[in-house]
């Protein structure tokens, strides 16, 4: 029963940004030299299914731990927000920094 | 003699079997397509284990709710990665995300309700200004007319 629901898209851009977002982040983790399992315990999670939700693009690192995975991953906090948003919320980021990455 | 009984083991292939798909979509066929979830996609960890991304409305489709398993345990996160509900029953666990999803659909019902009155409260405040500045713009008017004619 393969069935998904499937619903016009106002802005298909924003699951193609997640992604790319996520595809980011497990660069990050990479060079970083850890597994999912091991960030996850960085960030103290009690599994590691979510840095597999974001990193697949279904989710977002949340505003609030944003400096924790920063860390865990060895970037600067305020760097690693600023690329986020540009992900996540290219307009705001637009209006904010004046540019497009 | 003490008899340990282990999980079941399930070899992390990435892949749900086909029942357990079901299982999860029947549970929540009444939310699918609502205001509170629009769709659903798979995925894996990198260890090989499956994961049902419940997405939520559009234009962002991002997962409101996660469902992985794990060797013998099925875990259900929301969007923010905070740990739900945990069981090796699929079906209880289907059953929970299906009540945290009517939970969900309640608010954002209750919260169209709440907007709705708030509009149509500031409308109506707006008419009744604007039909008091005519009455008593009338009442300015029609002496004047009346001393014309």
């Amino acid at each position: 029963m393969e069935r998904r629901i499937q619903f016009a898209r106002t802005a298909p851009a924003a699951k193609e940004l997640r992604r790319q977002a996520g595809a980011w982040l497990k660069e990050l983790r990479a060079r970083a030299g850890m597994s999912q399992i091991q960030l996850a315990e960085r960030l103290n999670l009690k599994y590691y299914t979510f840095v597999s939700q974001v990193e697949n693009g279904f989710g977002r690192v949340p505003t609030d731990s944003m400096e924790a995975w920063a860390r865990a991953l060895g970037m600067e906090p305020s760097a690693f927000a600023r690329r986020l948003l540009s992900f996540y919320d290219p307009e705001l980021y637009r209006l904010l920094f004046g540019v497009k990455e | 003699m003490t008899v340990i009984a282990f999980r079941q083991k399930v070899p992390p292939d990435g892949s749900w079997r086909r029942g357990e798909i079901t299982a999860i979509v029947q549970s929540l066929t009444p939310t699918l397509g609502s205001a509170a979830a629009s769709g659903w996609d798979l995925g894996a960890t990198e260890a090989g284990d499956p994961q049902f991304y419940l997405l939520g409305p559009p234009p962002h489709e991002e997962c409101i709710l996660c469902i992985s398993r794990l060797g013998g345990i099925y875990v259900l996160e929301d969007a923010a990665g905070q740990v739900l509900f945990e069981h090796n029953s699929l079906a209880v666990l289907a059953e929970q995300a299906r009540s945290i999803l009517q939970k969900k659909k309640a608010q954002i019902v209750a919260r169209v309700a709440l907007i709705w009155c708030a509009l149509r409260e500031t409308f109506e405040e707006k008419l009744e200004a604007v039909a008091g500045e005519g009455e008593e713009l009338l009442a300015h008017v029609v002496p004047q007319l009346a001393a014309l004619a």
